[in-house]
């Protein structure tokens, strides 16, 4: 690759890097502030950032990948799995939703 | 100069641009003086998300008068007597040490909206850019005639803020008469947590059955019916309790006599009993009516529910049972700790020139405890209509327990032990 191509990505780059350093010290957009969010619905239950009180009596979340999370998410919202209060709240969410939680809590693999 | 780097540099110039602006509104967040006003599952909560939402980086002082955090949910066991109030108090100062949020132990005497300062009973003043009140329901003694100097002698308690009150009303109980009556009055809806007089009735008719067999626990309801998981209650109540626990609806207490323990109705005759535990009409908290927030009917307030910032006052966000609520959408503590992440996302991202989320969600669990260990609950979720400008709760979710059952009396503790996590650890 031609290094003049290169270059004004490189120096955008840079300026989005000093962005985030100097100016916010906050890596943070928009996006990543709204999935947050999303996910802290299920903080009162399973724990902030989906880290519970261990034998608080609930059940931990917090050892699922991402992709099980989600398998037993929709597997809740669909009715294929039992349980008393999850199949009631899955279905409260869009899938898309779901997968955005199960992204967020999961342990990324 | 050639084209192509004509565009690299404007490229780099509009990332500079963009970063400088970025950078402005970060600082926003950054010098912005973030006022929570209150501590319970609401303020708490806002207080500590603020500061975990915005990576630390906001500048956060919770006001509240309270050394140390008493939950609402599950005092009624303490009513009952299989808990101490020992194991629902939390501390707060998790909030200071982990989270960097500045506590002062004060209650607001005033907020001045124009000049944006908070008094507080100090006298201190304290200039804010965005306030957080999540101040609770105030109780109505007066739409009771004669409990405002009944509950100030502490012949009538309410223990409806958890507190010394819950551990008053359990001595009460505890010392109450062989064959006495214990009588619960609850006001019209909206009040605060829903089902909870009705598990309090279950958790006292728990203790009698222990300690005071022929003792009898009285309802006497303002409503047509139980407010919530009434079919549920009523199987417990009928085949838990047969014979000791009375279920009135449409009984309106409207007067309390201390001194011969009596009850006036607005319809029926007259009730005596040994335990009078009354609940009066509740509105928003008094500091949120004072600053005149509480613009659906005097008593409660309406706020947007983007971002719960108040309808009447620029930024000021009212949080928790304060507030005028959604269809469907209880006052609860689950719900007030859900209403502050929503607030609290929304100010990091107002402050940092961000669009605010368009579609929020909330989710509510609610456990109640039949007898000592086995739990009812009630569930749903709600999502943000943004052709309503409400949230509403989705066709097919939530729900009630089929029965109760010791599994959700291990999963209530849970939640109790996660939320309190939540909030204030």
């Amino acid at each position: 690759m031609q290094m003049k191509y290169l270059k004004p990505i490189l120096v955008t780059s840079a300026l989005i890097s000093l962005n985030q350093w100097s100016g916010l010290s906050f890596a943070q957009t928009a996006d990543q502030l709204y999935k947050r969010g999303l996910a802290a619905t299920c903080a009162n239950c399973h724990g902030t950032d989906g880290k519970g009180v261990v034998d608080g009596g609930m059940p931990l979340i917090n050892n699922l990948t991402s992709a099980q999370m989600l398998e037993k998410l929709k597997a809740y919202k669909s009715g294929a799995l039992e349980g008393t209060i999850m199949p009631q709240l899955a279905k409260g969410y869009s899938d898309e939703q779901l997968t955005t939680i199960a992204n967020q809590l999961g342990k990324k693999q | 100069m050639d084209r192509r780097h004509f565009i690299g540099q404007s490229a780099a110039a509009v990332g500079l641009l963009a970063g400088l602006s970025s950078h402005t509104k970060a600082a926003n967040l950054q010098k912005a003086e973030i006022l929570v006003i209150g501590g319970g599952y609401g303020g708490a909560t806002a207080a500590k998300y603020l500061r975990l939402l915005s990576n630390n980086t906001a500048r956060v002082t919770l006001i509240e008068p309270n050394t140390s955090f008493v939950s609402c949910p599950m005092s009624n066991l303490v009513i009952g007597g299989s808990r101490t109030i020992a194991e629902i108090t939390s501390p707060y100062d998790t909030l200071s040490k982990r989270h960097g949020i500045k506590i002062i132990q004060d209650s607001v005497s005033s907020i001045d909206p124009d000049k944006k300062t908070v008094i507080l009973s100090s006298g201190k003043t304290l200039r804010y850019d965005k306030a957080i009140m999540s101040p609770g329901v105030s109780m109505n003694f007066k739409s009771v005639e004669g409990l405002a100097q009944a509950n100030k002698d502490g012949v009538t308690l309410q223990a409806w803020k958890a507190g010394p009150e819950t551990v008053a009303l359990h001595k009460q109980l505890a010392a109450m008469r062989e064959g006495g009556t214990f009588a619960i009055s609850i006001p019209e809806a909206p009040y605060r947590c829903p089902p909870g007089p009705y598990e309090r009735a279950c958790q006292v008719a728990n203790y009698l059955q222990q300690h005071n067999p022929k003792g009898k626990v009285l309802v006497l309801d303002a409503n047509q019916d139980v407010v919530s998981k009434g079919a549920l209650f009523k199987k417990v109540w009928a085949e838990q309790y047969a014979g000791m626990i009375e279920y009135r609806p449409k009984s309106n207490v409207i007067g309390v006599d201390a001194k011969t323990k009596t009850l006036k109705l607005e319809v029926e005759d007259d009730v005596k009993a040994d335990v009078l535990n009354i609940l009066p009409q509740m509105a928003a908290g008094e500091i949120a009516i004072k600053t005149g927030l509480a613009n659906s009917n005097g008593r409660w307030a309406n706020v947007n529910f983007l971002n719960f910032e108040s309808t009447a006052r620029k930024d000021i966000h009212v949080l928790g049972d304060a507030i005028q609520i959604a269809p469907l959408m209880p006052k609860s503590g689950h719900m007030a700790n859900q209403h502050a992440k929503v607030a609290a996302a929304a100010i990091v991202a107002e402050l940092n020139g961000w669009e605010i989320n368009p579609a929020p969600v909330l989710t509510n669990t609610c456990y109640s405890f039949v007898n000592n260990r086995e739990v009812v609950h009630v569930a749903s979720v709600h999502q943000y209509n943004a052709a309503e400008k409400t949230f509403k709760t989705v066709p097919g979710s939530g729900g009630l327990s089929p029965a109760p059952s010791i599994l959700e009396g291990i999963y209530a503790w849970g939640w109790a032990h996660n939320i309190w996590a939540d909030s204030l650890g």
